[in-house]
């Protein structure tokens, strides 16, 4: 048996789309373009995320995961990554076809975003109370001392220790875990309602990876904000989605309510990365790995893209692109899919 | 604290082997001090009287602790030609060359930053390629050339402006100009590299997503981090501007330092050619650890941790 575990939750929440959606994206398309070509990266991409909810959004590096992300902040890396298709809504409100200063409006106020590398992701030459005094006052209207305070505030529910003297703290004065500390109070001070958390974990020793976690869970239940989880690992996933969608090679394979997603999982894909994480209680033998390789995406497969990998592809698997087919709270895209056995 | 003083402990044995470089090679280079000092009609008796006279007989280590005995007790001496005090020829030309070469350095940043700026905010516009392309001419133009063509121009064709004399507004324009040429290309390709360097970092990808407007991250975020390169090498400019005022003052006539030590050079002056040669090389040492202060200033990781 795996070593993972679903974790129960106080008040458990009911799955998904009974409550009011935050965050909409369908069929987002995002192509990078280089000097000589232009290919998707992000194809099709459906996602929703509902207040007080906490969706994970996994998949291995480089499928289209962190830029679905940045897409939904408008913060795609100018003249390189482009979305050229689809709809990104937040409560209802187009964001693709928003004004540039409207959307500002939105960033950290309605929708936040923690990244993935702390040590790169703070200003060298600011203070962090500075920076978080100047974010804060740049969507409140308030005094210095004001912003301070909040700033403080949210320093502490971040759980940074010392935060009131911490405001003077020149980023290099603190470590990674501190960092990312100061990110998430950044990211919670103006009490958004959706926060986009990217790898957020990553970068960390594992042993302050549990206790960040743990923390932006903590936030995002008392504050009921949706929460759009990225990571590729599944040990983070099991601890706190609420929901999960896999994403492969830019799209999405399949999505499911935390518990039967890894209960019972039903792409291909899926299982083999479920089947690929390592069992504890066995201490020999060689770790299982989901065969084949990841197709470029400037020549993708025609047909299924999980087919090259695919143990039990058809003919059919090849010649035509699945759809993703929904089922109540789930949706999967594969047209043979195999009850899921542990290797 | 302990990094000053390492500092200040380098300064000090740059400037010792730099002086004994400076008075060895003066020295070495030949010919005669007499030939300067002395009417072509005095006697070798006399000449040989005259070098007794002044130590230029005795064994060079010697002359050389002699000498700096002297400077370090504060009279470094006389000139040879004309018998002024080296004291009074360093503040004279001093001031004037502080005047030139603190021009210089002003339009080296005043110039080179906001073209920098520009350039990087306006990336691949025909604005930005244009100052481009001019910076890297303007680096590959050596300067004694680039004086000349400026004399021909603006003095001699258009008859804008003198081409020589000192030390009003108009004869310093040419002659700042030319000396701060190479550093503004400098500046600006460094500006917009580091600028943009700084727009694509992570922590202004942070700052955007803190709903800050682009404008501001730009003049506070972006520029502060951009200007770290530059400051900290602005006192390497320093060394710069020093070495091309030998060129530059001698082509427009400004009596400074440079002109002064050419002259010296010329004419056999030892006093004065060894006394202006360590001047310039205390100006370049005080540039190098100028520019390491202005890095420690500018970037908070290098001050002393609280």
């Amino acid at each position: 048996m795996n070593a993972i575990a679903v974790g129960s939750r106080p008040g458990e929440v009911p799955s998904g789309h009974d409550r009011s959606p935050l965050l909409e994206i369908e069929d987002l398309r995002i192509s990078i373009a280089s000097d000589a070509s232009s290919f998707e990266v992000v194809k099709g991409v459906a996602l929703t995320v509902c207040e007080n909810e906490i969706v994970c959004l996994v998949g291995e590096s480089g499928c289209g995961k962190s830029m679905t992300a940045l897409s939904v902040m408008g913060l795609l890396p100018r003249g390189i990554a482009e979305v050229t298709g689809g709809r990104i809504a937040f409560e209802g409100q187009s964001l693709l076809s928003l004004q540039k200063r409207e959307l500002r409006r939105l960033r950290a106020d309605s929708i936040s975003m923690i990244f993935q590398d702390p040590i790169t992701s703070l200003d060298p030459v600011f203070t962090i109370g500075s920076v978080l005094e100047e974010v804060i006052r740049s969507h409140r209207d308030v005094s210095r001392t004001e912003a301070r305070e909040i700033a403080v505030r949210a320093l502490m529910e971040a759980e940074l220790p010392d935060a009131a003297d911490r405001l003077d703290s020149y980023p290099h004065q603190l470590s990674g875990g501190m960092r990312q500390r100061v990110m998430i109070a950044l990211a919670i001070a103006l009490d958004p309602k959706l926060l986009i958390a990217d790898e957020p974990t990553t970068a960390l020793d594992v042993t302050v990876q549990a206790q960040i976690l743990e923390n932006l869970r903590e936030r995002q239940r008392e504050r009921e904000m949706g929460m759009l989880l990225i990571t590729h690992d599944l040990a983070v996933v099991a601890s706190v989605a609420d929901r999960v969608a896999v994403m492969y090679a830019g799209e999405i394979v399949e999505e499911a309510p935390v518990d039967e997603l890894f209960s019972d999982p039903q792409h291909p894909y899926t299982q083999g990365l479920i089947r690929a994480l390592p069992d504890i209680s066995v201490s020999k033998g060689s770790l299982y790995s989901i065969p084949g390789r990841v197709p470029p995406p400037q020549v993708p497969p025609p047909g299924c893209l999980f087919a090259p990998r695919c143990e039990h592809a058809l003919d059919l698997c090849w010649e035509a692109s699945p759809e993703l087919s929904r089922d109540g709270a789930k949706s999967l895209r594969c047209i043979n899919a195999q009850p899921f056995e542990i290797g | 604290m302990k990094r000053t003083a390492s500092r200040l402990a380098y300064t000090v044995i740059v400037l010792f082997v730099s002086s004994i470089a400076v008075f060895y090679a003066i020295r070495l280079s030949g010919g005669d001090a007499t030939a300067a000092a002395l009417p072509g009609s005095a006697t070798e008796e006399f000449r040989e009287e005259f070098r007794d006279r002044l130590g230029l007989n005795e064994p060079i280590y010697q002359q050389y602790f002699t000498y700096m005995g002297r400077i370090l007790s504060g009279d470094p001496g006389n000139s040879l030609t004309n018998n002024k005090a080296l004291t009074d020829m360093l503040t004279e030309h001093g001031r004037n060359s502080l005047i030139l070469g603190g021009t210089a350095f002003g339009l080296v940043f005043l110039v080179g930053i906001p073209l920098g700026i520009l350039a990087s905010l306006r990336r691949n516009s025909w604005a930005d390629q244009g100052i481009m392309s001019l910076s890297t001419v303007a680096m590959a133009v050596p300067n004694f050339w680039l004086a000349l063509l400026a004399v021909w121009l603006f003095a001699s064709t258009l008859g804008w402006l003198p081409s020589a004399g000192c030390c009003g507004t108009k004869q310093l324009i040419l002659p700042a100009v030319v000396l701060a040429f190479e550093g503004i290309a400098l500046t600006v390709r460094m500006t917009r590299s580091a600028m943009i360097e700084s727009q694509n970092s992570d922590y202004v990808r942070t700052l955007r997503a803190g709903g800050l407007s682009e404008w501001r991250i730009t003049c506070k975020h972006v520029l502060r981090n951009a200007l770290i390169p530059i400051i900290s090498l602005a006192g390497l400019r320093i060394g710069q501007i020093v070495g091309y005022a030998l060129i530059v003052e001698t082509i427009f006539g400004w009596p400074g330092l440079g002109q002064v030590l050419v002259n010296a050079v010329l004419r056999r002056d030892y006093p004065v050619a060894q006394f202006f040669s360590l001047v310039l090389v205390a100006l370049v040492v005080l540039g190098n650890w100028l520019a390491d202060t202005g890095y420690t200033i500018a970037n908070p990781r290098l001050r002393k941790s609280t």
